[in-house]
């Protein structure tokens, strides 16, 4: 398995410059690492036995994989394999295959290493080939929007690295365990990189304008596996450190209300989705432990989402509910929308309830309300009218190709498919909450959220404020930690 | 030491004071690069600590080797390399951007940028 494992990290970077000489052959390559990930992702959920590996002794690089991993490795293949699919049809060029599929290979690494500076590496390499495939369109606009991004993720990263400088001052090493004797100084700022990078509470404001302005596809790679970089080495702290388990706790809820605070009041798809990614985000935080199943049912569900909003006719929320969508639409959007709500039958059910168990007493009211706000939001998406046939030629002639439906099956009936790793969640007394739940949200949704017309403030989400917030969640957490 | 330290720490902090008060985009990545530099010295400073010599054991036939000398630290060191080559890859593409954009928005006002990018 050790050189499986060598082996399989490095094959996607391998593959990703072949794919750079060998054009024609672009989609199957990037097409084949992503099953090869998914393959590996499986092994590890099923067989439960974690792998330590050592390279080149205790200062080379050390890695880790256990079953918290094999799910986000999962997530990671399954959603570059729907976004491959997606674009299967369309006219982007091999640098796009290249840049994705060197994504997926250090997204994957961040989610097996278990040092300070390989993260940091992994983590930037993500930022580079993240920034290439948001300006891929080449237009003002996507270099803007990939500017952004790539700037406050570099200035986040600079704050991780003077903390594992702190780290390594006080242990002289750079393992996740030598956390514990680190001043906590150190602590503050490797937080302050990676809430910033997973676009956690007001640190991520970034991530609704860069999801939402994105592609679909690359909105879709960004909110389904991205962000979990960031979200991935705060859990592993929580579960090596009992001492950081509240401050990681702590900060899911928060993130949880923020993200649905916003994701309510929004009127554009793309912007709900953003804001709920930040939520859901928070979700995971919530309850460390099974942080990795929530993550894989929402990376799968959001993925799909952001995909079939790519298809719809506007991303208007008034345009769409004067004109109906087509009824095909509605259906893959409704599924989805009903497993992120925690509907019994798909896994985002099993999920929540998973998640609830391993809540904290002071945790549950907050985390409730997110769990209302998720429903409200996401019946904005539920009662959309459809109808039957497309109403015009035009809508015709951009109907969903194979592709879509494709990717749009490959996610869904993931959904369905991971049930089997939580089957207990169905009792009655488990599935009576959701119910309510989504019961409550959508009357909340008609009687008052519909008619509704609240404009938040975009000042906070100015390039200037994102980093100046940075600088705010510097102190919040500096005090945290002294406290 | 204390004084090397506190050099360190006023560079860095006066790099992201620049990345949050000027409006250039230009003169913002030359802060973030100031910041950046920061925190490379502040690498080589943790890595100078037990001392200064190349961590390299001579072996000339004499017993100068087993010699103990104030070896620098070559961990912090070879980390913070790996971290230069991707802070200077990093700014370089960056650069590439500001590039692009600035054909359409020659002042380089950030505010400016964003109000016409994203119309």
């Amino acid at each position: 398995m050790n050189k499986l494992t060598i082996i399989w990290i490095a094959l996607p970077l391998f593959v990703g410059f072949s794919i750079y000489l060998l054009p024609q052959l672009s989609r199957i390559l990037a097409l084949a690492v992503s099953l090869v990930s998914l393959a590996y992702g499986l092994w590890f959920v099923f067989v439960p036995e974690p792998l330590t590996l050592e390279l080149v002794g205790s200062f080379g690089v050390s890695l880790f994989v256990d079953q918290l991993s094999g799910f986000f490795i999962l997530t990671n293949a399954v959603v570059t394999a729907a976004v491959i699919l997606y674009c299967w049809s369309s006219d982007k060029g091999s640098f796009f295959y290249t840049q994705a599929i060197i994504l997926h290979g250090s997204v994957n690494s961040v989610f097996i290493c278990a040092d300070l500076i390989s993260v940091y590496v992994a983590l930037e390499v993500i930022g580079i080939a993240a920034f290439l495939l948001i300006a891929y369109p080449r237009t003002e606009r996507s270099i803007w929007v990939g500017l952004r991004y790539l700037f406050v993720s570099n200035t986040a990263m600079l704050f991780y690295l003077l903390g594992t400088a702190l780290v390594y001052q006080a242990n002289h090493s750079f393992a996740f365990t030598a956390l514990e004797n680190a001043p906590s100084a150190a602590i503050a700022l490797i937080f302050l990189g990676l809430l910033a990078k997973g676009g956690i509470f007001v640190s991520g404001l970034w991530l609704p304008l860069t999801h939402g302005e994105s592609e679909s596809p690359v909105s879709a790679l960004l909110s389904g596996a991205v962000v979990k970089t960031g979200v991935f080495p705060l859990i592993r702290f929580a579960l090596i450190l009992p001492e950081l388990d509240p401050l990681v706790r702590l900060f899911g809820v928060m993130t949880a209300l923020f993200g649905v605070g916003f994701a309510v009041f929004a009127k554009d798809t793309k912007r709900i989705l953003a804001f709920h990614t930040v939520s859901q985000l928070g979700f995971i935080l919530a309850a460390p432990a099974v942080g990795g199943f929530y993550a894989l049912t929402h990376g799968l569900v959001k993925s799909a989402l952001f995909l079939i909003a790519g298809k719809l006719p506007s991303r208007d929320l008034k345009v769409l509910q004067k004109n109906p969508i087509p009824t095909s639409l509605w259906i893959a959007l409704a599924i989805a929308s009903f497993s992120i709500s925690g509907f019994p039958l798909l896994s985002g059910f099993g999920a929540k309830v998973l998640t609830t168990k391993n809540l904290l007493p002071w945790q549950v009211i907050g985390m409730n309300i997110a769990a209302l706000g998720t429903a409200i939001s996401f019946a904005k998406f539920i009662f959309l009218p459809h109808a039957r046939q497309p109403k015009d030629l035009e809508s015709a002639a951009s109907s969903p190709g194979t592709g879509f439906w494709l990717a749009i099956v490959l996610l869904l009936g993931g959904l369905v498919f991971s049930n089997v790793f939580y089957y207990d969640a169905y009792s009655l007394q488990n599935v009576v909450k959701p119910l309510a739940t989504i019961g409550v949200g959508w009357l909340a949704y008609i009687l008052v959220f519909q008619k509704l017309s609240v404009k938040l403030p975009r000042a906070a989400e100015q390039f200037d404020h994102l980093i100046g917030t940075m600088s705010l969640t510097l102190i919040l957490l500096f005090w945290i930690v002294l406290a | 030491m204390i004084i090397l330290e506190a050099f360190i720490l006023a560079t860095i902090f006066c790099g992201f004071l620049g990345i949050i008060l000027k409006q250039n985009l230009m003169m913002k990545i030359i802060s973030m690069d100031v910041m950046s530099t920061g925190i490379i010295g502040f690498y080589v400073l943790v890595a100078a600590n037990p001392g200064l010599f190349a961590p390299i054991v001579v072996v000339d036939g004499t017993d100068k080797g087993t010699e103990a000398i104030a070896y620098a630290d070559p961990v912090p060191q070879a980390v913070i390399l790996t971290a230069i080559v991707i802070g200077f890859s990093i700014q370089a593409l960056m650069l590439v951007a500001v590039m692009k954009l600035a054909r359409d928005n020659p002042t380089l006002d950030c505010r400016e940028i964003e109000r016409s990018a994203l119309r």
